[in-house]
């Protein structure tokens, strides 16, 4: 069996495109924090240079998956699903003891909910974890017959899943969703566009906040944030989504909402995980060891704005 | 031969395990690099601590590192003291006083002048998970018997949690070793070599 479909790929002058921009981008944001570095020694690029790494590090997941067949995309989502899964579950404190054998359960849903996505079973994909899951845990709970506290687990360990599993898991079914005609870029367009536009809104926030913050906008949660991030990074986000269209089959105004969507999403599924970590009293989760980024505060707004993305094209395009 | 076996063994194939599926995540490994002998002492929670220690080391010293083992527990038939012994390159001592199996501290000492070495559990017993136990005068006895050699403290978080006592069922969680920089005892008496042990892997916390 020929595994490389990288001949098909090659024709695939908009995803090349997409490739190409974000080692661009990447590219530059290494080099000016090195330049920035090397100017002005005395100021603290530690968690930029963090941050642009990990970009590194996901941006080649996501291009090598694509690049070779699709089944190893969907076992590196299925295994960022697991590590950030297990991040969550080992910082939580919500958890009872007696649960740690149910929380194999939870572990044992990632490689169904990939098979199904992998199948394009649409129908099983959207009920698995929040409609199957959602009663199997709590009967598996109840099963061990500790009851003490057990409603808390029985809605932790679902919300867990949803926020790890379920959400991460429509990024891989992208790759599933039938040929449209005259649209060439596919599955594998439609997740570099989301997932492009999902990063580049953190750092357009992030951007915009340091040019003209001023009034923070929830400070309880995330005390960096403004509200001038926030709308900046949102109207950056939209532009961008405009001229990043030629991955989707969208119309012009179509990927001016579906980006502004995108963007909104990515907010709140960010500061969902901080109120969080905040509940568990952590602010990074990579915070607990120096040196050990935490998975969950690289995909906590890719959380939310995989199935938003998802839903709305699926809903555009692909139901019959 | 014994060596590659273990090397690849624990450098390879238990080390991507850990790391990948149980979820281990070692800081500070570089510690492990500094001196050719060294005993190794960490706190004990799980069956998995040894295994991650052991998955820590670089390839060439898997051989040369002796888990002390009890002999009571994996020792209890001939299959079972085979297989540690095989696997984990065990050396299994006796806890309790009136067997009749060899001195611990001489089977230790001994391991220690033929230019290996250890890795000790000062608490003796997994215990509960999370909580550290009294340590062991064992550790002390040896040291003072060898106060040239490096010991490297180890503090180890949540692996009570992958796999408590009696439990056999195996639940990935993140789990953190530290491992502390190579240091001798200043002092040479049992009881303070013991305190500064301990207070050199809370220190890790």
């Amino acid at each position: 069996m020929n595994i490389f479909t990288s001949k098909t790929y090659l024709d695939n002058i908009e995803v090349i495109a997409i490739i190409g921009i974000i080692i661009g981008v990447l590219l530059f944001a290494s080099t000016l924090f090195y330049v920035w570095g090397l100017l002005k020694p005395s100021a603290d690029l530690k968690e930029l240079k963090t941050r642009t790494n990990s970009w590194w590090a996901m941006a080649a997941l996501i291009i090598i998956t694509t690049l070779v067949h699709p089944i190893l995309s969907f076992i590196a989502f299925g295994l960022l699903s697991f590590v950030a899964l297990r991040e969550l579950a080992s910082i939580s404190k919500n958890v009872r003891e007696e649960d740690r054998r149910v929380i194999i359960w939870c572990y044992l849903a990632i490689p169904i909910q990939y098979f199904i996505a992998y199948k394009g079973w649409f129908n099983i994909f959207v009920i698995f974890i929040p409609v199957f899951m959602f009663v199997w845990i709590p009967f598996m709970l109840v099963v061990r017959g500790a009851t003490s506290e057990i409603g808390r687990s029985m809605s932790v360990l679902p919300t867990q899943l949803m926020l790890t599993v379920f959400s991460l898991s429509h990024l891989a079914y992208l790759l599933s969703l039938p040929n449209l005609e005259g649209f060439h870029a596919g599955g594998r367009g439609l997740l570099l566009f989301v997932v492009f536009l999902t990063e580049i809104n953190d750092v357009f926030q992030f951007i915009w906040g340091k040019i003209l913050g001023k009034y923070k906008i929830l400070p309880k949660i995330s005390p960096n944030k403004t509200w001038e991030g926030f709308i900046g990074g949102i109207l950056s986000t939209t532009i961008l989504a405009y001229f990043l269209r030629f991955l989707t089959p969208f119309t012009g105004m179509e990927a001016l909402i579906i980006g502004f969507c995108i963007a909104n999403a990515g907010f709140v599924g960010d500061i969902i995980i901080s109120a969080v970590k905040r509940d568990i009293g952590i602010k990074d989760t990579g915070l607990l060891i120096p040196g050990h980024g935490g998975i969950l505060d690289r995909i906590d707004s890719l959380s939310l704005s995989a199935p938003t993305f998802f839903y709305i094209v699926y809903n555009l395009y692909y139901a019959v | 031969m014994r060596g590659l076996f273990l090397g690849i063994l624990y450098g390879m194939v238990i080390r991507s395990f850990l790391k990948v599926i149980v979820g281990v995540k070692y800081v500070n490994r570089e510690a492990l690099k500094q001196e050719k002998q060294f005993i190794i002492v960490s706190n004990h929670n799980s069956h998995i601590d040894t295994l991650a220690i052991m998955g820590a080391l670089p390839f060439g010293q898997v051989q040369h590192v002796h888990p002390i083992a009890a002999g009571d527990y994996f020792g209890s038939s001939k299959i079972k003291a085979g297989i540690t012994k095989l696997f984990t390159n065990a050396i299994l001592i006796r806890r309790s006083k009136n067997a009749e199996a060899p001195n611990p501290i001489e089977l230790m000492s001994a391991a220690i002048t033929r230019g290996e070495s250890l890795i000790l559990f000062p608490e003796g017993s997994r215990g509960t998970p999370g909580k550290m136990q009294e340590f062991k005068k064992g550790i002390g006895i040896l040291l003072q018997m060898h106060p040239e050699i490096f010991f490297i403290p180890i503090y180890m978080k949540g692996m009570g949690k992958v796999l408590p006592k009696g439990e056999r069922l195996l639940v990935p969680f993140d789990t953190y070793v530290h491992f502390g920089n190579p240091k001798k005892c200043v002092s040479n008496e049992v009881e303070s070599i013991v305190k500064e042990i301990e207070a050199a892997i809370l220190e890790l916390n």
